[in-house]
C-alpha cells in the first residue's frame, strides 16, 4: 500500500483538511493559522494545485488581490483514500 | 522526519478534527451580520424622525416643519436605496473590518431557486403582518400585555427555526438556534408567573420587540464567541513541530 505523497506531508495534509471543511479559504487565512511563511506557503499550494487536488481563485477585495483556494472533486476522493490507507495501515500493525 | 514528528498515530487522528473546527469557525463569524443588523437596526429609527416630523406637522398645520419632514423623508428612503443595493459590498467591507486580520474561511449559503427565493420573501411578509397585528391588538388592548410574547412565541419560533433551516444553514451554525430556543424560555417563564414583561402604552411592542432584538444579537455574540473558541481550537490541532514548518 502506497502514501499519496503529495498530501503526506504535514504542512499539505493540513491545508487539504482545512479546505476539506468549508467551501473555500484564503491565502491569508491559511498563512495565519498554518504560521508559516509566504514563499513556503506559496510552494506548498503549488504542489497541490499542479496535482490537481487544489483550486486556485484569484479576485480583488476592494483594491487588494485576493487569493481563495477550494479543494477539487480529485482532491477530496485523494484525501478521502489517504486517510483509508492510513487507517488500514494503522490497523494491520494492531496486536 | 516531518512524517515521525507529525504524522504520529494520536497526531492524525487529532487532525481528523480539523474539518469540524474548520466548519465551526467559518459559521460563526457572526460579528458582521450582528453589526450589519446593527446598522439596519439604526436606519431604521432614523426613519421614524422624518415620519414624526411629518405627522407632528399636519397636525399642526406647520409647513416649514412639513417641508422639513418631507426632505429627510426623501434622504432616508435614497440612503435606503443605496444600502440596499450596496448590501453585499457593505457585508464584504465589514467582515475585512472585523475578520481581516486573520483571512477569509467561507461556507456558501445554499443556492435558492427563484421559487424558494420568493418563498422566503412571502414567509417573512406574513411574519411581518401577524408580529405587527399581535403588537397592534396588544397596544389596542385586545390583548393583554403580558401574553403578547407568548402569543407571538407560537409563529416567531417556527418561523426563525425555519428560516435558519432553509435559508442561513450552512453558511450560519446551529448557534442561531438559540435565538428561538431563549425567545421559547421567555414565553414560558412568563405564562408560570415571572413578571419579565413591560406595562404601559408601549408595553407590548417593547414585550415583543425587546426580547427579539435582544436575543437575536446574543445569539450573534455568542456565535462570534464560539468562532473564537474554534479557530484556537483550529490552531492547536495544526500546530507544526520543528522541521515540518520549513518542510516542502
Amino acid at each position: 500500500m502506497e502514501f499519496d505523497k503529495v498530501i503526506h506531508e504535514p504542512v499539505r495534509l493540513r491545508i487539504m483538511m482545512i479546505l476539506s471543511g468549508v467551501e473555500q479559504a484564503d491565502f491569508n487565512f491559511l498563512l495565519t493559522t498554518l504560521s508559516l511563511t509566504r514563499g513556503n506557503l506559496s510552494r506548498h499550494v503549488e504542489k497541490l494545485e499542479s496535482a490537481g487536488y487544489l483550486k486556485v481563485k484569484k479576485s480583488f477585495n476592494g483594491k487588494m488581490p485576493n487569493t481563495s483556494y477550494q479543494l477539487t472533486q480529485k482532491g477530496s476522493k485523494a484525501l478521502a483514500q489517504y486517510w483509508e490507507n492510513l487507517d488500514a495501515v494503522r490497523q494491520l500493525g494492531q496486536p | 522526519m516531518n512524517s515521525e514528528q507529525n504524522n504520529k498515530p494520536q497526531d492524525t487522528e487529532k487532525l481528523k478534527e480539523i474539518p469540524k473546527w474548520m466548519r465551526r469557525y467559518a459559521q460563526n463569524r457572526m460579528l458582521t451580520a450582528f453589526v450589519y443588523l446593527t446598522i439596519v437596526g439604526i436606519i431604521s429609527m432614523v426613519i421614524t424622525v422624518p415620519v414624526m416630523c411629518l405627522i407632528v406637522a399636519f397636525v399642526k398645520g406647520n409647513m416649514i416643519l412639513a417641508g422639513v419632514g418631507i426632505v429627510l423623508s426623501v434622504a432616508v428612503m435614497i440612503f435606503l436605496y443605496i444600502f440596499s443595493v450596496t448590501k453585499l459590498k457593505i457585508l464584504r467591507w465589514i467582515d475585512q473590518w472585523i475578520y481581516g486580520h486573520e483571512g477569509t474561511a467561507s461556507i456558501p449559503a445554499l443556492e435558492l431557486t427563484k421559487r424558494k427565493k420568493w418563498l422566503e420573501y412571502a414567509v417573512a411578509m406574513v411574519w411581518l403582518i401577524l408580529f405587527i397585528g399581535t403588537m397592534d391588538l396588544g397596544m389596542e388592548g385586545y390583548i393583554s400585555v403580558k401574553y403578547v410574547q407568548p402569543i407571538s412565541a407560537l409563529y416567531c419560533v417556527p418561523f426563525m427555526v425555519c428560516s435558519w433551516y432553509f435559508w442561513q444553514r450552512p453558511k450560519m451554525g446551529p448557534i442561531l438556534l438559540l435565538s428561538p430556543i431563549l425567545y421559547t424560555m421567555h414565553a414560558i417563564l412568563i405564562i408560570v408567573g415571572v413578571p419579565i414583561f413591560f406595562t404601559g402604552q408601549l408595553g407590548a411592542a417593547v414585550n415583543m420587540s425587546l426580547p427579539m432584538i435582544g436575543y437575536g444579537f446574543m445569539s450573534y455574540v455568542i456565535g462570534h464567541f464560539y468562532s473564537r473558541y474554534a479557530l484556537k481550537k483550529l490552531k492547536g490541532i495544526i500546530h507544526l513541530e520543528g522541521d515540518a514548518v520549513n518542510g516542502v
